[in-house]
């Protein structure tokens, strides 16, 4: 009853979803929106109107004005320093841009485009310093902060009447003030233009992936050659352009110049940014950050004096905010992959059956012997981590390696060998087409071929996306063993969609549903994923009426049959299930059945841990991956069984010491060839009673030609 | 309420208590093959226990005790029941446990004396005596609830019954001189003092005969089994099996620990073993998987041999070892026969030897 309770939890309940969604990079951003919406609510329900089009539109209004400096400083986090002289730029270009229009009576287009140089020159003082001179960001703009704001006093004592007693009457400028396009405030409307330049610039462009580089690590990317320093330089300066655009505005509606303008406004904007979620150590931010930490600091401080707190409260809030939001940066930054990694393993509920009487041995269908104890070896010590070997149509042994190679063995005595091709990748399974083609599945790359004249191509590396999952699941990443249809599609495994194949305990750790096949079709190049959820699947075999491919999953200890072609197409059909041990690579044998490898067997104590998920996810996260339980792959044997399921035949090595793994066999010419991808060695058997003409080529493409 | 909240707290973070950590191999521990290396002497079939009438071995298996020259030995006494601990008394005598349920005494004259311990709690796996020096027995009782060969199961039942109890051979006045011991495994005299092993808590008790106890040597990274004395001064530690985080996990997993007991054969669980890889249905750890036809000999061990050579302060010395690759496992009793130190390695069944010049040289080097 309690094992129902919890078979039904891990079916219904998705645990896998959280650490996928966390290792998401839209999470940073979706926590704020987050915050976003709650005060929303919250402030709609305290104060009746608040979020009323007209409350809204003035919302908007202010917005924008401080969303152009907090896009600025955002533009200084991201590079990775601070401006603190934000407040006084401010000041000083509302300053400039009331003055030119009042004083000077200039035209409001030359305003406009003095006061964003003259920003432009007040943030490239800062850029300069900060850029060119290294100074310390904090310190220098501290310095700014203050000259810019005493140089606005001076001047706001001189000019302050003059310009409280002009009333410039001008369209263009009562429309940067007051007007607006169906209800939405001009100042809104540009900054939606600029945001979404922003988007792009600092997604898509060149300039945006320095600035983010260079407060990722500034080291690295001056060795990546960016220009540490102008980019640097160029950014304070697009703060100060980008602050004088939001005084502009600011001007353009209140027209006054007085001796609050600005002040404080650095702890507004850079509560703003961190609320955003754009992290103070540099390197991480977007546009959407910046908007979302602005609306909220906004909804905040229009609440709050909505609903008549006192100034000084209101501050505090805001400095109350920003110090949380600070520390859950911090705090997050540094513990994100952590956290993440003790999430992300989610173990599931997986009940294997009890096996019935003796599991194997005696009078069994997996009877014990010592067949395999004589064994001669290929290429002792010469060769690593064979997982699959194959011959071509001229005896020449072909097998993966470590180092990422194919080795080619020559007959007779497969004494010598040579690098018949390098790839880069772990290679798995292989198989060959029709027209001497080498396909090969590459661990973490996917599936490679390899022409008779030694070339290797990629054939894809990549299937369509599940419509369903969280993460993206395009690219092949542990792509594992493949089979030929006769018309020339290959169906191969992907093993896992969660992991590396370097990873893959974590997966049996886990015997979740996690792996597919795929099928990739040489004639249109196109891929697609046509199994899914599968445990750990891994070999695969064209069967002998071509129309259906048997499948071995190696967590899930079952063979089964997928319809490709037929009346049964499409369905998947039980072959063989409950295996005492896991299955790995299946292959045709000369006597018209196949060959199944065995890499594994299960253990006991391991079908227990399968069915207490709750103890498998607290065993990953207290016991290192070394101590782990593991699925038995020291023990293994070769299985013959026919079309109907039945075993027909054991290969055991009880002793383990000639060859130890067996992950893939194949037969040819009378003699069986093993492979272990934890060997150094590739084993071959003489058969008792095999057809001594039997090659896999001629069987397999001969008599379809 | 402090303390459970403690509890609670720990238990989420993995720390106190609830911390599964295993002091490492090292210092005096640092491993060597030495004992992998050691000369065979003797196989047996069940061997338990090894002493020493100061000029040839003793050794019991099953109900026979056996002086184990040339092969074969030759039988010295013979019991019906298995012999689960064997001391040699210093009139001539030996003193056995048989079946760990009763003491017999057979004196050097031709007396005989059994015990079946106290009265009210008789042994249940009496599994080592030794002589002390006012003529007494002292006998550790492993466990009140489970016989000498399911040890396996008071480990992994987090047994605490075990005793240490001083048995006067001349009048059979058995008397519990410490109780609530977790597995009490291996006794040896020391001054006033005995030196008691208490497996399961990874330690050597010094305990006088009025009941205080002292921690001799604590935070073990084995199980500490049968301590013998050394002709130098000091005390030869054989340690049984060593420990791994994963038992160490697996004992705090309550629940799947009692699923364990009641669904798996013993010789499948996760736990320490005597010997093993002589099956693959037993647990196989992460790093036990063979690379390239190589078993790493610091995999976690499963069994493991060590023999600790502990000074007259019960400091360790140096350590003889065989590594998780080996086969000279489950060391459970020593002796220093004429230059030579005797070993059991119950794992293989194995008497072995080694010379004590050559160890002292290695050790001084």
């Amino acid at each position: 009853m309690k094992e129902v309770v919890l078979r039904l939890r891990y079916r219904y309940w998705p645990d896998h979803l959280l650490g996928e969604i966390l290792s998401k990079r839209w999470t940073e951003t979706a926590i704020p929106v987050i915050v976003l919406l709650l005060v929303a609510f919250a402030f709609s329900e305290a104060i009746p109107g608040f979020l009323s089009p007209n409350s809204l539109a003035d919302t908007a209004r202010q917005a924008a004005e401080i969303g152009f400096v907090v896009l600025g400083m955002a533009l200084v986090i991201v590079v990775g320093g601070i401006d603190l002289s934000v407040g006084s730029m401010f000041a000083l270009t509302d300053f400039c841009a009331l003055f030119c229009l009042d004083v000077l009576n200039l035209p409001v287009p030359a305003v406009a485009v003095i006061t964003i140089v003259f920003g432009a020159l007040l943030g490239a003082v800062n850029g300069f310093l900060i850029g060119y001179l290294r100074l310390r960001a904090f310190i220098t703009t501290l310095i700014t902060l203050i000259i810019y704001r005493s140089a606005y006093d001076l001047l706001l004592f001189d000019y302050s009447n003059t310009i409280a007693a002009a009333f410039p009457d001008d369209a263009v400028w009562d429309f940067m003030g007051g007007g607006g396009v169906f209800g939405v405030p001009s100042v809104a409307l540009l900054y939606a233009m600029v945001a979404i330049f922003g988007h792009v610039f600092m997604t898509r462009l060149r300039p945006g992936w320095h600035i983010t580089a260079i407060g990722g690590s500034r080291r690295s990317a001056y060795n990546s050659g960016v220009a540490v320093r102008r980019t640097i330089a160029r950014c304070y300066a697009a703060s100060g352009a980008l602050t004088a655009v939001g005084a502009l505005f600011f001007a353009a509606r209140l027209s006054t110049v007085g001796g609050d303008v600005g002040v404080g406004l650095e702890v507004t904007v850079l509560t703003a940014a961190v609320l955003g979620g754009i992290s103070l150590g540099g390197g991480r931010g977007s546009v959407a950050r910046a908007l979302v930490g602005t609306l909220i600091v906004l909804l905040i401080t229009n609440g709050l004096t909505t609903l008549s707190v006192r100034g000084g409260v209101n501050r505090m809030v805001l400095a109350g905010i920003l110090l949380v939001a600070a520390t859950i940066d911090i705090r997050w930054l540094k513990n994100r992959t952590r956290i993440i990694a003790k999430v992300y393993v989610s173990p599931t509920f997986h009940h294997m059956p009890a096996l019935l009487g003796p599991r194997v041995g005696q009078g069994s269908r997996f009877e014990q012997n010592d067949k395999l104890k004589d064994v001669s070896l290929i290429g002792l010590g010469r060769i690593e981590a064979p997982e699959d070997v194959i011959l071509d149509r001229h005896d020449n042994l072909y097998a993966g390696s470590r180092h990422g190679d194919i080795i080619r063995f020559f007959p007779p005595d497969y004494e010598k060998m040579e690098v018949y091709a390098h790839i880069g990748g772990q290679p798995l399974g292989m198989a060959f087409d029709r027209d001497d083609n080498l396909y090969v599945c590459i661990g973490g790359m996917g599936l490679y071929r390899i022409t008779p004249d030694r070339r290797v191509e990629k054939a894809t590396d990549e299937t369509n996306r599940s419509l369903y999952s969280v993460n993206d699941d395009s690219r092949l990443r542990l792509a594992d063993d493949l089979d030929i249809a006769d018309d020339g599609r290959i169906f191969f495994s992907e093993a896992t969609v969660r992991y590396e194949m370097h990873e893959w305990p974590v997966d049996g750790l886990e015997a979740r549903g996690n792996g597919r096949i795929i099928c990739y079709d040489p004639a249109t190049k196109t891929t697609r994923t046509v199994l899914r959820g599968l445990k750990f699947p891994n070999g695969i075999c064209v069967s002998r009426n071509g129309q259906s491919i048997l499948f071995a999953e190696t967590w899930g200890c079952c063979i089964k049959r997928y319809w490709f072609e037929g009346p049964k197409k499409g369905r998947v059909e039980m072959l063989i299930d409950n295996l005492p041990g896991f299955p790995d690579n299946i292959n045709l044998s000369s006597d018209g059945n196949y060959w199944l490898a065995m890499v594994g067997m299960r253990s006991p104590a391991l079908d227990l841990a399968w069915r207490m998920p709750g103890f498998r996810r607290r065993m990953a996260k207290r016991v290192p991956l070394d101590e782990w339980l593991f699925p038995n792959i020291n023990t293994g044997c070769v299985l013959r069984f026919n079309e109907a399921g039945d075993i027909l035949e054991t290969y055991w090595d009880q002793a383990g010491v000639n060859h130890p793994m067996i992950t893939s066999m194949r037969e040819h010419k009378g003699y069986l060839y093993l492979g272990g991808i934890m060997n150094n060695r590739i084993g071959r058997l003489k058969l008792g009673k095999a057809d001594p003409d039997f090659v896999q080529y001629e069987t397999r493409w001969r008599k379809s030609a | 309420m402090i303390g459970a909240l403690r509890a609670i707290g720990d238990r989420v973070l993995g720390r106190g208590d609830a911390s599964i950590t295993v002091p490492i191999f090292d210092g005096a521990l640092k491993p060597n093959q030495i004992l992998e290396n050691a000369e065979i002497v003797a196989q047996f079939d069940a061997a338990d226990d090894l002493a020493t009438d100061g000029k040839a071995p003793l050794v019991c298996d099953g109900g026979r005790v056996l002086l184990p020259t040339d092969g074969a030995g030759t039988e010295v006494a013979h019991f019906d029941r298995p012999v689960t601990a064997l001391c040699a008394l210093p009139d001539g005598g030996i003193a056995v446990a048989l079946d760990g349920r009763e003491v017999i005494v057979r004196e050097g004259a031709g007396g005989e004396r059994r015990s079946t311990g106290p009265a009210n709690a008789p042994f249940r796996s009496a599994n080592a005596i030794a002589c002390l020096a006012d003529g007494r027995l002292a006998v550790t009782d492993g466990s009140r609830d489970n016989d000498c060969a399911q040890w396996t199961h008071d480990l992994m039942g987090r047994g605490a019954t075990g005793r240490l109890i001083l048995l006067d051979p001349r009048n059979g006045d058995a008397r519990e001189a410490a109780r609530g011991l977790e597995y009490a495994f291996g006794a040896c005299a020391a001054g006033n003092e005995t030196l008691v092993s208490e497996s399961w808590r990874h330690r050597v008790l010094a305990v006088t005969s009025d009941g205080r106890r002292r921690i001799v040597l604590g935070r073990l990274p084995v199980y500490p089994s049968r301590l013998a004395v050394a002709a130098g001064g000091g005390f030869w530690l054989t340690a049984f099996a060593a420990r791994t985080q994963l038992v160490e996990f697996v004992l705090r997993e309550n629940a799947f620990r009692r699923r364990m007991m009641k669904e798996i054969a013993p010789e499948h669980w996760i736990a320490p073993r005597l010997r093993s890889g002589d099956s693959y249905l037993e647990p196989m750890q992460g790093a036990h998987l063979r690379t390239m036809g190589v078993l790493k000999p610091w995999a976690p061990p499963r069994s493991y041999g060590l023999v600790i050579r502990l000074s007259a302060d019960g400091v360790p010395r140096y350590s003889l070892h065989s590594r998780v690759d080996g086969i000279n496992h489950g060391i459970v009793a020593a002796a220093e026969v004429g230059g030579f130190l005797y070993l059991l390695a119950r794992g293989p069944g194995r008497l072995l030897r080694l010379p004590l010049a050559d160890l002292e040289k290695d050790a001084a080097a």
